[in-house]
């Protein structure tokens, strides 16, 4: 039995070894470097740029510029619904007429090295005039500030009015207002992004290493920039050292070096590094949220009233406005509220553009939602568990439709027994149990945040499944991996069906020449969907296989059973075929099952190959979880120590639990590094002034405390055969708002701590303190 | 550009390149050598993916010159890697899931080999601090330090002693 | 982020170092452990057209003691120094600064006189030299010359080195029976400190402190020296609440770093806590505090 054990992790050995293939090891012959010129104004006009010094520096092959750029290319397409139109904040793959953020690509500087292309670089010379930048987005939406874009600087504005707010709010025994904001930062994966492009010019094929996550839907994208058939590029994913849902997106450097190629006829190569990729990935969170939550005397809420503002940056991308509206959709979380209001607004600045990270608006809408209730909670006298498991959906409420919809698609609950994974979580942490309030002089805090992550969404996976004749499965999947264990968890699936060992199945993934259509890597959703089609399509492999060897041995098929990788009849001791046998039988002109073969189709004989596409329910699957923590704060430097953590959640189903805990665990840890650590922050001429690991910190060793994971199997999914549910992003999800709340509870605040990073400072700050005391 | 001539011995073999002043060691071995086990996730010496060893010390690759490794004696991930399988630390990580992509784990390798090498069966606190310079973005270091634990363990258990005598660091 | 291009030379004694830096002048920068300077030549911040390097001059590291007095070679590795049994009993107050140095690999390659010289206001190891009266011996093609800690440093990433001249030893007298303590916060362990403090104390016979030392890192250009707090300590019997009245007396006034995640204010704040932390392990390593 392969699901469900913590089977290691197949791919392990070669990273181990140090030998992973990531883009960086990737080259070809005749391959020469490119660097990216990047703005170095926030907002200005481009007046010229000159090149003559550039190109004649020796090794420096060309300067690509927007004049380079095709007649009529489009920007970059967003591939997720919008609320409303953002086509006018699209982005060029090079700046046209106007910059708009620092680190937006201006020119393209290929060399024979990538050290000459960065010399190249300075001799380029920008003549720009610089517009004051705006930073702020309170600042702009002002009436007299300055535009990022002509079409005015709140790209959109939407919302929901469910039930009746107002009546609720006037009808509330108890009511809490507060803003909570939530700090830019964002992926950062420890591999920068890069690419190799080849351009096969006699035969018109483009092949491109380097992309992931989305591989299916970037050629395509690609394709139409560069009116070239789909089936014409190719696009190959290599190791991947980490996405966090901003890796692997379309940018501009994704047309720009395959672009690059196909003009210089070479292959092309570009290697990102950190200080460019501060300026260029994708940022996230970057929100400002305005809670009202109310209650009756009795602790039923009975509204949220919620304003939520987003800083965009400079453009909208391939995400369009998913983030803000993932975190308006499922603001209300995993409470029976009907009466919800959002008034959501998302602005434009002069700043890195943003796009989605891990738990992308969860994170934030479980901060500002569950710190409001714990001001609640106080204000009320209530306990603040007790608080929240009153206001539980109910199983019996299962589906539960939150009335709200997010990228075109309902918010629907598909199960979960919140209120018992809720008691089961609390007990085990011993919530209730009194604690020390002072250890050595600091102050210990207990903290928890409840939540629903939504996980597998999009469309669909694709899958094909390859059963040779010595018995080995291959599985080529059009979902990716940039770290998570899918070469592992989808072996597993496959293994457990077709009952072979799991050292005979082989995954590859993330590989448009490998199979026709894939979905890609994100929101959770590869062991559901990916894993499903996986599940399916061994379904079919077997009944497929059954179905030969019944005919190829006159065995009615009801006869016939799969164990061991071999085709067995009843009780007989010895099996009738081995699956590679049939395999073989099934290949065709193979005769012997097809004995008397005619020209021309041979439907049967078309291998033990089955390929499987699996459509998602658009609801998705629902993951409750409870995130607890104990702090300590020592309350004269405002220095904060997390002692315990614990997450506990329903996954559904465990296909490896080992790689369940490291989900959870290492999200865990970028949870903390966005409670307390990483910003990403700009002064007033729009600089980046967090560009560099020395001051965008991340979490080290010495900053994560033991993490329990408690993982619970209660209620399968019921979107999706396998009855799993998504854990990616589980980790992240709850880490500000459980451990805001501790802080809180450790300081015996009321104010304060609602706004991230929370630093010493900002500790300090929310019980106030005098110079000098 | 006036490149230079650069003796050294990297995995127990000698070998020259030819390098720029200005390439860093990280650069050289991945492109000179084609070792490319060594990483590089920031070139500016914090996230510590390019951890290597030279003259018995952990060395952040990226923050020495390729020329300044003239006659030093180097180990990078390949040499700390048998030939097939995987050492004992690396086998260990495996087990307990110290790694998800993979890109920070040489650097792990690394660090974690050198501290076994001189001291067999270090505390807890001297194998966070051995690994405190090293950044992972993925695993929340949980199972990297678990799995330098069980190392820990199983040699207090086999009374294993320092594979290499170390250098006396002290005067 | 590749450096621009340079020129590079490994002389191998101190003659050809002097030479180098007066063929080259200003367009000359030397490179000790790295660990500052390679980052800055990777994102072209520093741009020298040569870099001489100093890690093949034998004389210019180790650590010696005579008669009390030690002398260590600006190019000593911090992890050499963290590891030495000398600088362990008779500098512990370096020790325990070098324990938030940077990291097992950055400590490696990193060198006490490459940190004194970087002069970062908020590094460990000058606010250490400083608490110690350490003196400084600068060499150049003109000779030697020998200057105080705290004169040494003179702003923010300056000293008083002139062009031509290096860091060659620093000199520091251990002072028997005294108890040491450091304490600082960062933001993560090993990085740079927000606030930092180092304390030397030495009582005497009747365990009353006879002498005293406070150092604030961190809130300035240059380390600060606390000597007002010092002075009320010494004479009394240390207690708890003594130091606390006696932190006080830190000048407040004399701090100036102040920016958005870490105010001046803040500062301010924190600073009167860490350094009764760093006088009380240092009374605590004198065995003699009493509550
Ligand atoms: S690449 Fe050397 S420390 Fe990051
Ligand atoms: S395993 Fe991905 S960064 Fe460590």
């Amino acid at each position: 039995m392969a699901i469900g054990e913590p089977i290691v992790r197949v791919e392990d050995e070669r990273f181990l070894r140090g030998e992973g293939r990531f883009i960086a090891d990737y080259a070809l012959p005749r391959m020469v470097e490119a660097h990216i010129l990047r703005s170095p104004y926030a907002h200005a006009t481009i007046r010229s740029i000159g090149l003559d010094q550039a190109l004649a520096l020796p090794g420096v092959h060309a300067v690509l510029t927007c004049d380079d750029l095709p007649e009529g290319l489009p920007p970059i397409h967003c591939r997720i619904p919008t609320h409303g139109d953002l086509s006018p904040y699209l982005q060029y793959p090079l700046a046209l007429g106007k910059v708009r953020y620092v680190g937006e690509p201006v020119a393209v500087i290929v060399a024979d090295t990538r050290a000459i292309a960065e010399d190249a670089a300075e001799l380029v010379e920008l003549d720009f005039d610089p517009l004051p930048a705006v930073t702020d987005p309170a600042a702009a939406l002002a009436a007299d500030a300055e535009q990022v874009h002509e079409a005015g600087n709140l790209a959109g504005r939407w919302g929901f009015d469910l039930g009746d707010v107002s009546g609720a709010l006037e009808a509330a025994t108890f009511m809490v207002s507060d803003r909570f904001s939530i700090q830019r930062h964002t992926a950062m994966p420890m591999e920068t992004r890069g690419l190799l492009a080849y351009y096969d010019v006699g035969r018109g094929l483009l092949d491109i290493y380097g992309p992931t996550k989305v591989v299916h839907t970037n050629r395509n994208l690609l394709a139409t920039m560069l009116r070239m058939g789909e089936a014409e590029i190719r696009m190959i994913e290599p190791d991947v050292g980490g996405s966090f849902g901003a890796r692997g997106e379309f940018y501009p450097e994704d047309f720009l070096i395959p672009f690059a190629a196909i003009k210089l006829r070479r292959p092309v190569r570009w290697i990102e590094d950190r200080v460019e990729h501060f300026a260029a990935i994708n940022h996230s969170r970057d929100c400002v949220f305005d809670v009202t939550v109310a209650a009756d005397a009795d602790g039923i809420i009975t509204a949220f009233d919620v304003k939520l503002v987003t800083d965009m940056g400079g453009y909208i991308r391939t995400h369009g406005d998913v983030v803000p509206s993932h975190a308006g959709a499922s603001f209300p979380g995993p409470y029976r509220v009907r009466n919800y209001r959002l008034d959501a607004m998302t602005v434009m600045t002069n700043k890195t553009p943003t796009g989605t990270y891990r738990a992308p608006g969860m994170f934030e809408a479980n901060f500002a939602r569950e710190r409001a209730i714990d001001r609640l909670a106080q204000k009320m006298g209530m306990e603040r568990a007790e608080l929240r498991r009153k206001n539980l959906i109910l199983p019996e409420q299962m589906p539960w439709h939150v009335g709200t919809e997010s990228v075109k698609r309902p918010t629907i609950f598909d199960s979960g027994n919140f209120p018992l994974i809720f008691d089961r979580a609390t007990d085990a942490f011993g919530w209730s149990l009194p604690y020390q309030r002072e250890v050595d002089g600091w102050k210990r805090g207990r903290g928890m945040c409840a939540l629903v992550e939504p996980s597998g969404l999009g469309p669909f996976e694709g899958v094909r499944i390859e059963v040779d004749q010595h018995g080995r499965v291959q599985i080529f999947s059009g979902s990716s991996n940039q770290g998570q264990g899918h070469e592992t968890v989808l072996a597993q699936i496959a293994s457990e069906v077709l009952t072979v060992p799991m050292e005979k199945v082989r995954v590859r993934h993330g590989d448009t020449g490998i199979i026709t259509f894939g979905g890609g890597t994100y929101a959770s959703r590869t062991a559901i969907i990916g894993g499903n089609a996986v599940y399916s399509a061994s379904i079919s492999v077997r009944t497929k296989a059954l179905d030969a060897a019944s005919r190829r041995f006159g065995i009615p098929v009801e006869e016939l059973d799969l164990r061991e990788g071999a085709i067995w009849h009843g009780l007989n001791n010895e099996p009738v075929a081995k699956i590679g046998d049939i395999a073989r039988m099934l290949m065709p002109g193979n005769q012997e099952i097809l004995q008397t073969p005619s020209a021309g189709n041979i439907p049967d004989n078309d291998g033990l190959v089955v390929t499987s596409y699996v459509r998602a329910v658009s609801a998705g699957a629902a993951v409750f979880a409870v995130h607890l923590a104990d702090v300590l704060v020592d309350p004269a430097t405002g220095e904060t120590r997390v002692e315990r953590y614990m997450v506990a959640c329903d996954v559904g189903r465990q296909i490896n639990p080992m790689i369940v805990e490291g989900q959870i665990v290492g999200g865990v840890a970028q949870g903390l590094g966005g409670t307390f650590l990483e910003e990403l922050t700009y002064n007033e001429e729009g600089q980046l002034t967090t560009g560099t690991f020395t001051d965008y910190l991340m979490p080290n060793i010495y900053d994560m405390p033991p993490v329990t994971s408690l993982v619970f199997e209660e209620s399968p999914a019921t979107t999706n055969a396998l009855g799993v549910k998504g854990v990616g992003e589980v980790g992240p999800s709850g880490v500000a708002a459980a451990v805001g709340n501790a802080i809180a509870d450790a300081l015996g605040t009321s104010v304060g701590l609602n706004t991230l990073p929370l630093t010493p400072q900002r500790v300090i700050e929310a019980i106030g303190f005098e110079v000098g005391a | 550009m006036n490149k230079r001539r650069v003796d050294l011995t990297v995995n127990n073999r000698a070998v020259s390149m030819m390098v720029e002043p200005r390439l860093s060691l990280a650069d050289a071995l991945r492109g000179e050598l084609g070792l490319t086990g060594t990483h590089l996730g920031c070139e500016h010496g914090v996230c510590g993916a390019c951890t290597i060893i030279v003259d018995s010390d952990p060395v952040r690759g990226c923050l020495m010159l390729a020329v300044q490794a003239e006659g030093a004696e180097i180990v990078t991930i390949e040499g700390a890697t048998p030939v097939v399988g995987l050492s004992e630390i690396q086998a260990a990580l495996r087990e307990f899931h110290g790694l998800q992509c993979g890109f920070c784990t040489p650097g792990m390798v690394m660090v974690l080999h050198h501290l076994f090498s001189n001291n067999p069966v270090p505390s807890d606190s001297e194998i966070r601090e051995a690994l405190s310079g090293q950044l992972c973005r993925c695993t929340g270091y949980q199972g990297i330090v678990n799995a330098a634990k069980a190392v820990a363990a199983r040699h207090m258990h086999q009374n294993v002693q320092p594979r290499e005598t170390s250098q006396d660091h002290r005067e | 982020m590749k450096p621009a291009p340079f020129d590079y030379f490994a002389p191998t004694t101190l003659e050809e170092v002097f030479e180098l830096l007066n063929r080259y002048g200003g367009d000359a920068r030397v490179i000790a452990g790295g660990q500052s300077l390679v980052p800055m030549l990777a994102l072209r911040l520093a741009r020298p057209e040569v870099v001489v390097d100093l890690n093949r001059v034998p004389s210019l590291s180790g650590i010696t003691e005579e008669d009390g007095v030690l002398r260590i070679g600006a190019m000593t590795r911090q992890a050499r120094a963290l590891a030495s049994d000398i600088i362990g009993t008779k500098l512990p107050l370096l020790h325990q600064g070098l324990l938030n140095v940077g990291h097992p690999p950055t400590r490696a390659r990193g060198t006490l006189g490459g940190s004194i010289s970087h002069a970062d206001p908020a590094a460990e190891t000058p606010m250490v030299m400083l608490a110690y009266g350490a003196k400084m011996v600068i060499a150049g093609s003109a000779g030697e010359r020998t200057v105080e800690a705290a004169e040494f440093t003179l702003d923010t990433f300056e000293t008083c080195l002139e062009d031509g001249e290096i860091l060659k030893e620093i000199i520091v007298e251990a002072s028997a029976d005294e108890g040491t303590g450091f304490s600082e916060l960062a933001r993560r362990r090993g990085d740079f400190a927000m606030v930092s403090a180092a304390a030397r104390i030495r009582l005497d016979a009747d365990g009353r402190c006879a002498e005293a030392h406070l150092m604030i890192g961190a809130v300035a250009p240059v380390p600060l020296r606390c000597d007002a707090v010092a002075d009320a300590l010494v004479g009394t019997q240390l207690t708890e609440r003594r130091i606390r009245d006696a932190v006080r007396l830190i000048d407040l006034n004399s701090f100036s770093f102040d920016n958005a995640e870490v105010s001046l204010a803040y500062r301010r704040h924190i600073a009167p806590t860490l350094a009764s932390r760093a006088l009380a392990q240092a009374v605590g390593r004198t065995g003699g505090l009493r509550t």
